[in-house]
């Protein structure tokens, strides 16, 4: 296992560990670390919201006086600025986390290096924002950024006069620094809402904004921590007097004592390696050639043209094109088509074509088929017999495992590829029930397999579990991958439920082929 | 859990985040640690600029295009200045300051920090114009072009944490002390 694998490893059980715990706490639909994305997206528009009462009481020709004055005012000012200051912070943390998760879960590489790059490049605005915001405060936190800033860009000779110059107190700061600073924090959110929008160009129904209750939290949390925490006031810039004891935002100003105890040379090959070191990770955590997971494929000759695996995939990987055979084999005139350099290979389309003619090799729902006969045909799960069918993702790390409290574990690599003849077939083969197990929604690797997993079972979206199905028999739950115990629970309650049902009987011989063709007749029946 | 103890873990836990979003937010650093005074050193000198002019040989001219056959060029360029300190009669700084940019043709630029124990000091400095123009150069120097030669020699008193910036006054054409008292 190599070092980047290592970490990875590590980084995801510390996840998990986090994760579960504010699942249990919060629940999953609450968790903020399954929204940190979207979180960040409200704190931009809390930091807009606050951003523009500020722009109104800022003056550019006596910044720190102004500051003082905003900060004065009890009943406004005050908590505005702390709302903008603690936003600020509050969505880099939420960046780090997002950043991170997408990390270890390995989403980031092949069609997500779009929005990998996007992500950083977002990320780095944030901070040159932050650290333009800072300046215009002009205190000892303003002049000490401004000066290490200074100090750091000097090097490059394309300044027809060093910038350091403007803080050394030979003239008093001109207006027109306070206003390009002013300028640059004005315009760059501007740029970062063009930047979110490249950012998930390649996601289809981005979900930009977490539950509402989860946004009115957070805003209200920001809130009381403005109004009983407020923002102080630091001492003013001052070119004469070293900056003493003062405090600083560490999410913002963490470069400085690096940058104040190496060379600006120095600090720009740190930079530059640091920024080259993120750029290069959809390379980095690239698996090897033999070890990429396939792209989705379309057998045209199964396809009915339904559109169902293009309106299901998340990541608009898939086209309905024009069939150009359609009137020699009287087949539908819409054929589905794969874009292998937009598919992840989530699988998400093998579980919504009912004909089983899309999905990545070795799990398309065919394929599906084979692997649950053969695992029948090895634990013969009989006498009402519970089958735990869990997300290899997630679901309390059990599809590790050959059984969980002496239930069969049936690993698929995502619920949402999971094709629902497979949970007919375990039924028909006499299990006594089918406990699937999927990571909760907003934690599903490939954004909606868990989403589309569930309207599959239940509420009838194509490739559904067919009527003839006992749904008693069926039960989904959301774990996470830190959630084992849930699981157990979860299991033991199904089981109890399952005994009270009359014995399942297994049928003799179930043809696949036939079940294939019922499906295809099936797909065919509803266009 | 039950929802009250489940309630009460969730407030706890947003509180403690915030309360770390707080602590990060509002840290204490000491920015300049163990520094008793610094005497900065900070202006900007027009300098004397030479021009070295030079006539293109026939073969040169025939062998750029038409429209950049320029029968004479020059290059330009300021001479450098020595920069002297000493400070209570020991040598602090000795060193060459060239012209800004890279073909050394912009003003020069003076950024120096000294660090030294609060206190009454003395500081003797000097800044001479190094090297002559070559013979056959021309030189230009602007009505506001930096002396040849400015020196300075005071006795400076600089409180704990405090700056003594000595800069150029262009008007006065000379070396000044400024210590944020006047501004």
């Amino acid at each position: 296992m190599s070092l980047l694998e290592g970490l990875k490893r590590g980084a995801r059980r510390g996840l998990a560990w986090i994760d579960a715990g504010l699942n249990r706490v919060y629940g999953w639909r609450y968790n903020p670390l399954y929204h940190s994305g979207a979180l960040v997206l409200v704190l931009f528009l809390v930091l807009l919201v606050t951003g523009v009462y500020l722009l109104f009481v800022y003056h550019i020709s006596e910044p720190y006086e102004s500051v003082v004055r905003i900060t004065r005012q009890a009943w406004l000012g005050r908590w505005m600025r702390g709302v903008h200051r603690y936003a600020s912070d509050a969505a880099v943390i939420a960046a780090g986390f997002h950043a991170l998760r997408m990390l270890v879960q390995g989403r980031s590489w092949g069609p997500r290096t779009l929005a990998w790059i996007s992500g950083l490049v977002l990320l780095g605005s944030v901070f040159v924002c932050g650290w333009t915001g800072f300046v215009m405060v002009w205190d000892v936190q303003g002049q000490v950024l401004a000066q290490a800033g200074a100090r750091i860009f000097d090097l490059l000779p394309i300044f027809g006069e060093p910038i350091s110059r403007a803080f050394t107190g030979e003239r008093a700061l001109p207006g027109a620094f306070f206003f390009l600073n002013l300028f640059a924090h004005v315009a760059l959110p501007i740029g970062l809402f063009i930047l979110v929008w490249v950012h998930v160009s390649r996601l289809a129904r981005p979900g930009l904004f977490p539950p509402r209750r989860l946004t009115w939290w957070l805003t209200g949390a920001l809130l009381a921590l403005a109004v009983f925490w407020p923002v102080a006031i630091t001492p003013p810039a001052d070119p004469f007097t070293l900056p003493g004891r003062a405090a600083f935002d560490w999410f913002y100003a963490f470069w400085v004592p690096l940058a104040r105890a190496v060379s600006p040379g120095a600090m720009w090959g740190i930079s530059l390696a640091a920024a080259a070191l993120g750029l290069a990770v959809p390379w980095i955590t690239r698996p090897r050639l033999g070890r990429r997971p396939p792209a989705s494929a379309v057998d045209e000759r199964l396809c009915t043209g339904c559109e169902q695996c293009y309106l299901d995939c998340p990541y608009e990987a898939i086209a309905m094109v024009d069939r150009p055979d359609a009137s020699q084999t009287g087949k539908s005139t819409l054929v589905a088509r794969v874009d292998p350099a937009l598919c992840v290979s989530c699988g998400l389309c093998a579980g919504s074509c009912a004909p089983m003619g899309v999905g990545p090799a070795g799990r398309t729902g065919r394929a599906q088929l084979t692997v649950v006969r053969d695992f029948i045909a090895q634990h013969h799960p009989g006498g009402g017999d519970v089958v735990v069918v869990a997300c290899d993702r997630g679901a309390g790390g059990v599809a590790a495992a050959t059984e969980v409290d002496g239930a069969r574990v049936y690993p698929v690599s995502c619920g949402g590829n999971l094709h629902t003849s497979v949970v007919e077939f375990l039924l028909r083969a006499g299990a006594g029930g089918v406990l699937i197990v999927s990571c909760p929604p907003r934690d599903c690797w490939n954004r909606e397999g868990p989403k589309w997993l569930e309207a599959r079972l239940f509420q009838e979206r194509e490739a559904e579990l067919r009527d003839r199905v006992d749904r008693r028999r069926v039960r989904l739950v959301y774990a996470a991958a830190g959630e084992r115990a849930l699981v157990r629970a979860a299991l033991t309650a199904f089981r109890t439920d399952v005994a009270a049902l009359e014995t399942a009987t297994a049928e003799s011989a179930i043809d696949l082929e036939r079940l294939c063709e019922l499906a295809e007749a099936g797909a065919e029946e509803s266009r | 859990m039950t929802p009250a103890v489940r309630g009460l873990f969730g407030v706890a836990g947003g509180a403690a985040v915030l309360a770390l979003l707080r602590l990060g937010s509002l840290a204490p650093y000491t920015a300049e640690r163990d520094v008793g005074a610094i005497v900065r050193l900070a202006w900007r000198a027009r300098g004397e600029r030479v021009r070295d002019c030079r006539r293109r040989t026939p073969d040169e001219l025939a062998k750029l295009p038409v429209h950049m056959r320029q029968a004479e060029v020059c290059e330009g360029r300021i001479l450098p200045y020595r920069l002297v300190v000493e400070l209570d009669g020991a040598a602090a700084v000795s060193r060459l300051i060239h012209g800004a940019g890279a073909r050394e043709d912009r003003p020069l630029y003076v950024f120096q920090e000294l660090v030294m124990p609060p206190g009454t000091h003395r500081i003797v400095l000097r800044f001479t114009r190094e090297g002559t123009p070559p013979a056959d150069s021309t030189t230009t120097s602007g009505a506001l072009a930096t002396p040849a030669r400015l020196t300075l020699d005071t006795t400076v008193t600089i409180g704990s944490r405090r700056v003594v910036l000595v800069t150029y006054d262009e008007a006065r054409e000379q070396l000044v002390v400024r210590d944020g008292s006047v501004r």
